[in-house]
């Protein structure tokens, strides 16, 4: 087997008393999809802010294309080439749409100086991909909740990540606008990066990832295919309690 | 305009500004003066405070240095001016370096009134060096030279609005934005945030500390507590917020505008005049809290609704 994108090894991560993370150990290959469910509380954020560098964790490791990052700080982890978006969403607010992408095509993993010019035609694309277009040159603070999410997406993937952390990027958002945001999450894995994707919409998950991952008071309860994930009956209980299981 | 156009006119404006001395008296000379170095200061409080958004109350530390770097290298190692000013400029790069690592990790309020302590606290430690001379301060040698020191000031001025040009345009600079629009977003886009404060402080405060190296020995006369003035750092915030922060020519067109207006407020009606001064930042607060060249950019667009929309969208 070919080293995995993001190796996991033994995560934990606590804050005072409370053990957010608990011994989390998962691997995501290059091109796949690994969906992380769980209650409410289950230590999914912390899991995404540990990978993405914007926490540090208590014990274990983590490897990114086989090489330790686990003391990175959360630019070069970027640069390395691991994307996120945010559970509540962190636009530039005061620049247009484009410039919000723009900042993504000029620094994320692009090594050489590029003029802003470039990247800004970059960003063009991106937001044709992302069906942004139109809003181009509005204030970022000016977009209505879908049109936000995709920005938040459009954002990460200007970077050119190798991998993409989505931290809940469908809460909020109607049935026809969750439809619309898969839609744009599938394009954005059709480019060939790997995705982790936290969501609370189990419709969503089910549809786009390959391997579900359940944590449970930080702890990873059960890991495998979306369907038999998701029938087990410690996953229901999670959810459900005792009773319904 | 085309681009074209604009060169030429920035070009046509700096050798009118520069063939001044010339034509105005003393008076006007010396006033000049002073409002370049002002427009200097705000245009050096525009990067770290309008690009970056850092409130920065630690750049009258930067002018203090610069003055005290200058003295210090002429009157008690009889260097030459040259060598003062680098000598300030210097001791300025230091100062953002050491203290600008711990400082800009706070954010918001918390860094401005850090600044605030560190400007009180320079007032105290040069009071009590013997090579600054302590309370007294340090006589400089007489240049009596006024077209010099305004050529100069004009010299430093245009320097750093090409270099706050620059910074609008470049990579560095949409870095120095997306920290100031959210911090932790720009973190995970990959922006190497510390080195960049670090950075643009530091730039900031070459331009105060040149500006107070030439205060200095146009003055010819330094002492802790007017060096480490944090009025003068007040003034910066408030021509660089009036002319338009984060935009290329607000800052010097805010310093001129201010400067002018309480010229001959202080002139005219020399014991109210702040009181008028007061009056006219309200003002400009309530109706124009974008500043000037946000007036200029969307004037044109919106008409006298403008003034009546920021009203309601500020909420004041």
């Amino acid at each position: 087997m070919s080293t995995p994108l993001l190796e996991i090894r033994g995560l934990s991560k606590r804050f005072g008393g409370l053990v957010a993370v608990d011994d989390v150990n998962f691997c995501i290959a290059p091109g796949e999809t690994l969906g992380l469910i769980g209650p409410n509380g289950a230590g999914k954020t912390t899991l995404i802010n540990l990978i993405s560098g914007s926490v540090t964790p208590t014990t274990g490791e983590i490897l990114f294309e086989g090489r330790s990052i686990t003391s990175a700080s959360a630019f070069r982890r970027a640069r390395q080439g691991i994307g996120r978006t945010f559970q509540i969403m962190k636009p530039f607010p005061g620049l247009s749409v484009l410039d919000n992408v723009a900042v993504g095509a000029l620094f994320g993993t692009s090594t050489t100086a590029k003029a802003l010019r470039v990247a800004r035609e970059e960003a063009r694309e991106w937001l044709e991909l992302m069906d942004l277009s139109r809003h181009a040159d509005q204030r970022a603070d000016e977009l209505g909740g879908p049109d936000r999410k995709r920005l938040e997406l459009a954002k990460a993937i200007a970077m050119k990540p190798k991998l993409l952390l989505l931290d809940e990027v469908m809460a909020g958002l109607n049935h026809v606008e969750i439809d619309d945001v898969i839609e744009a999450i599938r394009k954005v894995r059709s480019t060939g990066i790997s995705v982790l994707v936290i969501e609370h919409v189990i419709k969503a998950v089910q549809s786009l990832a390959d391997r579900l991952l359940v944590l449970h008071h930080g702890k990873q309860i059960i890991e495998g295919a979306p369907d038999a994930v998701l029938a087990d009956p410690r996953v229901i209980e999670a959810y459900l309690g005792r009773r319904r299981a | 305009m085309t681009p074209k156009l604009k060169v030429a006119l920035a070009v046509a404006v700096t050798c009118a500004l520069a063939s001044l001395p010339w034509l105005a008296s003393a008076t006007i000379l010396q006033f000049s003066i002073s409002t370049l170095l002002l427009a200097t200061l705000a245009q050096g409080w525009n990067i770290i405070g309008g690009y970056t958004g850092y409130a920065s109350f630690g750049n009258s530390v930067f002018f203090g240095l610069g003055s005290y770097g200058t003295a210090i290298a002429m009157v008690q190692w009889h260097l030459p001016f040259g060598v003062g000013l680098v000598f300030g400029a210097v001791l300025a790069v230091v100062f953002a370096l050491v203290l600008g690592i711990p400082v800009l990790r706070l954010r918001g309020h918390y860094f401005a009134i850090a600044t605030l302590a560190l400007s009180q606290v320079m007032t105290a430690i040069v009071s009590n060096l013997e090579i600054a001379g302590r309370n007294t301060g340090l006589v400089l040698p007489l240049l009596n030279g006024d077209p010099l020191f305004y050529e100069l000031s004009l010299a430093l001025l245009v320097l750093a609005t090409l270099t706050v040009f620059w910074i609008a345009h470049s990579r560095f600079g949409f870095g120095l934005i997306a920290i100031r629009e959210n911090e932790d977003a720009a973190a995970s886009m990959g922006i190497n945030t510390t080195l960049y404060k670090v950075l643009a402080f530091a730039i900031s405060g070459i331009f105060s500390a040149l500006a107070g190296g030439i205060h200095a020995y146009w003055i010819t006369f330094i002492d802790p507590v007017s060096a480490f003035d944090l009025s003068l750092n007040v003034k910066m915030i408030i021509m660089t917020v009036f002319g338009g922060p984060a935009s290329i020519l607000g800052p010097v067109v805010g310093a001129f505008v201010l400067s002018g207006i309480s010229e001959i407020l202080s002139s005219a009606i020399s014991s109210v005049a702040s009181l008028f001064f007061g009056a006219v930042i309200i003002v400009a607060v309530v109706f124009m809290p974008r500043g000037l060249a946000d007036v200029l950019r969307r004037f044109r667009k919106t008409g006298w609704r403008y003034f009546s929309e920021n009203v309601k969208k500020y909420r004041l």
